[in-house]
């Protein structure tokens, strides 16, 4: 019997799939999408029980990282805050702080 | 001249059977993407990424940067999924984390991934996939994010069973 390597690319399907914003960078709520779907992955054949369990679990974890997102991003406009207070320009400061 | 489809370079499987790419997260080989127009042309038979607007490439715009930038720290390089090549059962698999190019405006229906440095080389662009994204997408001075299969050896984006 002959062995054989498989690992071609589905032809028609997607493989990747593009995100785009206009006029804006994404949202925590939608990277947090993003980060989940690489963190939990279950089949649309799973058994009923497993599969209900774990997209209930994915819509947990999303939150989770989204909160965490959101509470990174404030933390890193502090930092900005203060470096742009050191560097003399509290206008912009000011800016960065009501975003 | 369009997109037809996702495909895995002949030319590519060629190399692989003469050790010319290395996908190890450390000390492997860098791999860049490449994005077009939808009147760029490529299948299984393309051997290597062409680069510029004359050859429907998109133009530079945001992090994009148009024409193959060298490097392993150019922006338009892949970073590898943590811990890859790796295997699950009998299937072998390696992937890329997800890639965004920031204040970008961008059309693009496809893209090409390519090795810039096989065999130890630079510059080069030994195709490695043909991407369709199946119809165009755009960001207009927004984000423009080519979201990577799953890294586990039923999604990865190279995978050998």
């Amino acid at each position: 019997m002959m062995n054989s390597l498989s690992f071609d690319l589905p032809r028609e399907e997607s493989v990747v799939s593009v995100k785009s914003t206009n006029g804006r960078g994404f949202t925590p709520e939608e990277l947090a999408e993003d980060c989940v779907g690489k963190i939990i992955s279950v089949s649309d054949t799973a058994l009923p029980g497993i599969r209900d369990q774990a997209r209930a679990f994915e819509r947990h974890i999303e939150k989770t990282v989204a909160y965490y997102m959101r509470q990174a991003i404030q933390s890193d406009r502090t930092t900005v805050y203060n470096a742009l207070i050191d560097a003399g320009h509290p206008q912009l400061a000011e800016l960065i702080r009501r975003l | 001249m369009a997109f037809s489809g996702n495909f895995m370079c002949t030319s590519f499987k060629k190399e692989l059977l003469s050790a010319t790419h290395n996908f190890s997260t450390s000390g492997g080989d860098t791999f860049q993407i490449a994005l077009y127009t939808n009147s760029a042309s490529f299948n299984a038979a393309t051997t290597a990424a062409p680069f510029g607007n004359s050859n429907n490439e998109v133009a530079t715009s945001g992090t994009y940067t148009t024409g193959g930038p060298a490097g392993s720290t150019s922006t338009n390089s892949l970073t590898p999924s943590s811990s890859m090549p790796s295997s699950s059962g009998t299937t072998a698999f390696t992937d890329f984390a997800d890639k965004t190019f920031t204040s970008a405006t961008i059309t693009a229906r496809g893209a090409l991934i390519y090795n810039s440095s096989a065999g130890a080389g630079s510059n080069t662009a030994n195709c490695v996939l043909v991407l369709d994204f199946g119809s165009d997408k755009s960001s207009t001075s927004g984000d423009f994010k080519i979201v990577m299969p799953s890294p586990d050896a039923s999604n990865a984006l190279i995978r050998i069973a």
